[in-house]
């Protein structure tokens, strides 16, 4: 609480200065960082990628509803955030824009009529994204959207959210570098794309960047240290890209680009919202872009430059030894991994490839938060079905056998078994996370 | 007729193994089709999933995953001059429901039957003269062994099957079976490791002479992606396999190898609680014009057109929806004409248990397609001649389960209940094992299928009639393999060993377990007179019907079937995609 | 767009960026520990459907099928009648799933299977009163009322069909003695094999399904109690 209500000081401030000093400067709207020729058409298909890769989806689309007639609620603190239509309708999409106006949506954060968004579209993001993909983009929108007339709820916030200049001010600290993409020079074709992708268009940096004093990524390109070091967003943990045990960095190129495009992998499977970002957006993208984004992570990777190699012969843990010797007598904790978990993710706690995700070094299960690990146990996890992985692969949830007691010992035991060190996990987590489902 | 559905290219009559095959293969060709499955649909989670799944009680007693009588059943009989009674319960025989159908709760044993296998009459008369008896209807494939290869290899690659071959191309194979059939390669997954009772028997069996090798089967040995790019993930050993769903991702079924990547396909679609009732024939009888189904959830009666109607359902189905449909003439065996219903077969079955007081095997570690096996005494090994029987068995030790309700191995003479009863299970749980041998059975005038003319289903269909009982070759058969079995068992020397094996004049009794490999009936073969369809497992009277299923077998191999059933619909698959949608006609 | 079942949507704050991070701290109230509580005693029990004289009879006979003298559990500490009742009140003892549509032919041979018009329900209620009768006639008393020794007689004649009970009813023993094992044996939610004692006894770790390290653990007895669907762990 304390760092909300530091946020909210440093938000009212800000809105009090800007009140006074920006209220009455008018929006200043990025133009184009490249100038096209004149009969620039976009290749058949860009545009659509371009929305993949950046994921538009997602967001502006409702559960259930048409395709990007927006609508969706995104939960806030602050209040309910209602995403926008952003079909062509001319009434109540974004079918009156034009290319600026649109671009200065991208890049700028704000409306043709002057207000401005909120962060929750990551214009922080896309601000790097060529005025290529945005033409095409901007086509793909106008030209092969269905226009949908859905006229959706006004986002309105409490005081002192609602006070939309104050994002102004936020905008200065956030969003005020210079637009358009710099490609690493000495760097080759393959990490320049892949770089292009993650800090534009993939906004990867909006979930695996921390946040700052004014909670703006901390970290927007590879020239920060804190660059995809980890974030955090409700409570659950996005990890960290970029050290040593990350998971970019551990795995092989291929590796990566495969968990990318299917949701999983040799050691892991992504759950919770990278799950959705694989289901919505990366399983689209060329495995050319996956090895390209997987290329580039391995190769912004702090710390060693190589992984540890694994031992020829697997270390026994004395956690392997204890499950298998399966000794009546053992704690809680294990005896509770016996009984739900070890079927799939076995003794090893290693799993299986591209199946049962290894427990032994997922950062999921050492996340800072336990929250996503909890989530898991309670509710399970599915894959979404890609080109590639076809299968909904689903874990099942554990919400009805286990009680947050038991779940609290469980998990406890996962983030210290085998080599994992995290601290341990407590009822009163496992029910704050159990309350939200029933919410 | 309440409604008409839009026609489709192909339709697709079950949603089990072959029309999961046949649904794939021919969305390949980018024809529009549909699989109609009579039950509801199931997934691995949630319906499968653990821990609900490994409920003893509702899948293995009750047989919560198998059809339900109720809904339509068979009657049977022991003989032609016997009043056939219905199927009420099952015991027997367990047919499937839902999608996924009988692939979802087998065991997994996979295999390709025997090289004497594929052309039984003639390997026979040739041998071994004119030793068939006139009552034995067996006969030969129409096509080989040769033929079917690589589409046996191509099945054992979608279903992901772990096993350790014992020839391939003709190299024999440390450490796999030697006498089966010539591979072009390996499995595509290791074999998995045996538990104690299999290691047992393994051990005593190489001790005399005999060639042990671990059982194959559609059991993950390790993680796994087919062609497909489905996946399976390795076994646990959870000892839930027949008459469950897996979990676990570990047991070949449609829903492992196939479903999730056919539904990706947009000319593909299924529906559920859908029964078909009838083929339909165009007015000439030369073509099927589709098929009429009742739809459970309208209550209605659907006409569903189609270019191509291919049964893809239980052997029993295929051949019941033939007979109301009029695709082929039905069997007579009164005056042996007629081919639907003909050659119905099934299997017979017998080991021994052997009781180990001071021995833990902790039969709860399993899998259904555990252990060793031998083939020594299969087909191509014995001299029919000599030993006066046609037929041959694999025998195989490994536990499959240590379900205590179905499971409990207990001495003869134990009481079957009061404290004795309670004593021995206290004492026997988990101080046994069994080695069975898996027979063949021959097919014969006298066991057939046709319709019943007093029952109806709840559709008011009649039911199919299934006549059938033991006949003295196969009893013969059984009997050889105890003759045999008994000197390795007591060579094992156990505290106690009994048989369970069928003597002379057994009756067949449907109240226990069997097996559910009930073949034949609509078999494939060279001549019209004798077969229903041909070597491309098409009506031979309706070029636009194909047959897929065990309903295909002219006899019943030693094996378990699914090997066989598997590989002759790719080789069908392959023949409708080559051969018939280029100019579509009678193949042969 | 469908998220993972029973997740709450996390797409929620996660775009929303800004101050969200903040609000993770949600008061905490430790949940007490689940004490699952001890059910109703047999004696207190009402029966789905058993009649008194019913539920008398299965409470006698099951205490002779699986006495609770001598090493294990017997089938009253399991609580295998409330099992029975809970079977036969459901799709078992209606015979849901069965085709029950006539002709009949009760009396035809047991090989062909059950071909009695009556449910399993039914046969319990038809032959109870019908072997009590007996039991009375015989040994003086009906069964439930009977001593032991003569208890286990009288289902030895049963057994044996000393009775000549009518073929509608032949079955009576077979399921009466399969249903009293169901119940020993079966997972405790189905209200028999109370605190899985009966798998504790034998050593069938239930529900776990989890032992791919003791493959090859042979001859070696595994050690670990039993869980059951619900969790419940011995």
């Amino acid at each position: 609480m304390k760092k909300l209500v530091r946020v909210l000081g440093v938000l009212v401030v800000l809105g009090i200065v800007a009140l006074l000093a920006f209220i009455f400067v008018p929006v200043q709207r990025t133009g184009p960082v490249t100038q096209l020729s004149a009969d620039f058409k976009p290749a058949k298909g860009q545009g659509e990628y371009v929305m993949r890769a950046g994921d538009c989806l997602a967001c502006h689309t409702n559960e259930g509803g048409k395709p990007f007639a927006g609508g969706r609620a995104i939960q806030s603190p602050m209040g309910t955030i209602w995403t926008t239509n952003i079909t062509p309708d001319k009434e109540t999409g974004i079918g009156n824009w034009s290319l600026d106006d649109f671009r200065a949506a991208l890049y700028d954060g704000v409306t043709p009529n002057g207000t401005h968004l909120y962060p929750a579209m990551p214009y922080e993001n896309y601000r790097k994204m060529s005025e290529e993909d945005i033409v095409a983009l901007y086509d793909y929108f106008m030209h092969e959207v269905e226009p949908v007339s859905n006229k959706v709820e006004e986002t309105r916030l409490g005081f002192p959210f609602n006070m939309r200049f104050g994002l102004r001010a936020w905008n200065w600290l956030a969003a005020s570098y210079q637009a358009g993409f710099k490609p690493t020079e000495g760097q080759d074709e393959q990490f320049n794309r892949g770089k292009y992708l993650v800090e534009g268009a993939g906004h990867c940096a909006a979930c695996h960047s921390p946040r700052n004093l004014f909670m703006a990524q901390d970290g927007i390109d590879d020239t920060s240290k804190s660059f995809l070091t980890g974030g955090e967003i409700d409570g659950y943990t996005a990890p960290d890209l970029r050290g040593p045990a990350s998971g970019p960095q551990k795995w092989t190129t291929e590796q990566t680009a495969a968990y990318l495009a299917t949701a999983r992998n040799a050691h892991s499977t992504a759950t919770g919202e990278m799950m959705l970002v694989v289901r919505d957006s990366l399983q689209y993208l060329t495995h050319e872009d996956n090895m390209a984004i997987a290329a580039y992570l391995k190769k912004i990777g702090t710390g060693s430059d190589k992984a540890a190699a694994a031992p020829a012969t697997p270390v026994v843990t004395e956690t392997e030894k204890m499950l298998t010797e399966a000794k009546p007598d053992m704690p809680l904790g294990p005896r509770l991994y016996l009984d739900n978990c070890g079927g799939c993710h076995f003794v090893t706690g290693k799993g299986a490839g591209e199946t049962f995700p290894e427990l032994d070094g997922n950062s999921l299960v050492t996340a800072k938060s336990p929250k996503g690990l909890i989530s898991v146990i309670l509710h399970g996890a599915e894959l979404p079905s890609t080109a590639d992985r076809p299968m909904k692969m689903r874990m099942q949830g554990y919400d009805k056998r286990l009680s947050d007691e038991e779940i609290a010992a469980l998990a406890t035991f996962l983030r210290e078994g085998w080599t994992n060190k995290a601290p341990a996990v407590s009822a009163a987590d496992v029910k704050a996370v159990r309350d939200l489902a029933h919410h | 007729m309440a409604r008409t559905e839009k026609k489709k290219n192909v339709v697709l009559v079950g949603f089990g193994w072959t029309g999961a095959i046949l649904g794939m293969e021919l969305a390949q060709e980018g024809l529009e089709i549909l699989a109609l499955e009579r039950g509801h649909d199931q997934n691995t989670v949630p319906d499968f999933q653990y821990p609900n799944m490994i409920d003893e009680l509702k899948y293995g007693v009750r047989l919560g995953m198998m059809q339900k009588p109720r809904n339509g059943t068979l009657t049977i009989r022991r003989d032609q001059n016997e009043t056939a009674l219905p199927y009420r319960s099952l015991g027997t025989f367990l047919p499937g429901i839902g999608v996924g159908g009988a692939g979802t709760h087998w065991n997994g044993l996979n295999w390709r039957p025997m090289q004497s296998e594929y052309h039984l009459r003639s390997y026979t008369q040739e041998k071994f003269g004119n030793i068939i008896p006139d009552d034995m209807t067996i006969q030969d494939y129409p096509m080989s062994y040769a033929e079917l290869e690589p589409h046996f290899d191509r099945f054992e690659y979608v279903a992901g099957i772990s096993g350790q071959a014992g020839n391939i191309n003709g190299k024999v194979v440390e450490g796999g079976n030697p006498f089966e059939a010539p591979r072009s390669r390996d499995y595509p997954m290791p074999p998995m490791h045996s538990t104690w009772d299999g290691k047992k028997f393994g051990d005593a069996a190489r001790a005399m002479g005999y060639h042990p090798f671990p059982s194959p089967g559609g059991i993950a040995s390790k993680d796994y992606v087919n062609e497909y790019n489905m996946q399976m993930g390795p076994c646990n050993h959870c000892g839930f396999c027949e008459r469950f769903g897996c979990y676990n991702y570990s047991k070949s079924s449609p829903q492992t190898a196939i479903i999730d990547a056919l539904k990706r396909k947009k000319n593909f679609e299924y529906r559920t609680n859908c029964d078909v009732l009838r083929v339909e024939k165009s007015a000439d009888g030369k073509t099927a014009t589709g098929v009429t189904y009742y739809d459970e959830k309208t209550g209605e009666e659907v006409f569903q057109p189609a270019d191509i109607v291919i049964l893809t359902a239980f052997s029993l189905h295929n051949v019941h929806l033939m007979l109301l449909s009029g695709i082929g003439k039905p069997y007579d065996p009164v005056t042996n004409e007629g081919v639907v219903g003909r050659n119905y077969s099934y299997q017979l079955t017998g080991g021994y248990t052997l009781f180990f007081k001071d021995e833990n095997f902790n039969p709860f570690i399993g899998t259904g397609a555990n252990g060793m096996c031998i083939d020594d005494f299969g087909m191509d090994n014995i001299d029919f001649a000599k030993e006066g029987f046609i037929g041959g068995a694999y025998w195989r030790s490994g536990q499959t389960n240590g379900q205590p309700i179905r499971s409990m191995s207990l001495p003869a003479g134990t009481p079957s209940w009061g404290a004795g009863w309670k004593k021995a299970v206290g004492e026997w749980y988990g101080h046994s094992m069994n080695i069975g041998a898996h027979g063949s059975l021959m097919s014969y005038r006298g066991n057939y299928l046709d319709l019943d003319p007093t029952y109806k289903d709840p559709r008011g269909r009649a039911m199919m009639r299934m006549t059938f009982n033991w006949q003295p070759n196969d009893l013969k058969m059984i009997q050889f393999m105890k003759s045999k079995m008994e000197p390795l068992v007591k060579s094992m020397n156990p505290d106690i060993a009994q048989d369970g094996f069928k003597k002379d004049g057994a009756m067949f009794d449907v109240r226990p377990y069997q097996t559910t490999h009930n073949t034949g009936g609509a078999v494939t073969g060279d001549d019209p007179k004798t077969s229903a369809i041909n070597r491309y497992l098409q009506a031979w009277d309706q070029h636009n019907v194909f047959v897929m299923g065990a309903s295909a077998f002219p006899q019943n191999t030693q094996y378990n079937p699914t090997g066989m059933v598997g590989g002759l619909a790719y080789w069908a698959a392959e023949h409708i995609r080559k051969d018939y949608l280029p100019n579509p006609r009678p193949l042969v | 767009m469908r998220d993972v079942p029973g997740l709450p949507s996390r797409r929620t704050f996660l775009k929303a960026s800004a101050a969200s991070a903040a609000i993770a701290g949600i008061a905490a109230v430790p949940a007490k520990a689940e004490q699952k509580p001890e059910p109703v005693a047999l004696t207190e029990y009402k029966p789905d459907c058993l009649k008194p004289s019913e539920w008398a009879f299965v409470m006698a006979a099951v205490a002779r099928l699986i006495p609770s003298e001598g090493e294990g559990p017997g089938a009253i500490e399991t609580r295998v009648p409330v099992f029975i009742d809970m079977q036969l009140a459901g799709d078992y003892g209606r015979a849901a799933d069965w085709y029950m549509q006539g002709p009949h032919d009760a009396a035809a041979s047991p090989l062909r299977g059950w071909q009695t018009p009556l449910t399993p329900l039914e046969v319990y209620q038809q032959a109870i009163p019908v072997f009590d009768a007996w039991c009375k006639a015989t040994h003086g008393k009906i069964f439930a009322e009977l001593d032991g020794e003569t208890q286990d007689k009288a289902l030895t004649s049963l057994q044996k069909d000393e009775m000549k009970i009518k073929p509608e009813l032949r079955d009576f023993f077979t399921i009466l003695l399969a249903n009293t094992k169901e119940g020993y044996f079966a997972d405790p939610m189905y209200g028999g094999n109370h605190g899985m004692q009966a798998w504790t006894y034998i050593g069938f770790p239930g529900a776990r399904g989890s032992y791919r390290e003791w493959v090859l653990k042979h001859n070696v007895k595994y050690p670990l109690g039993p869980v059951s669907i619900s969790g419940e762990r011995a």
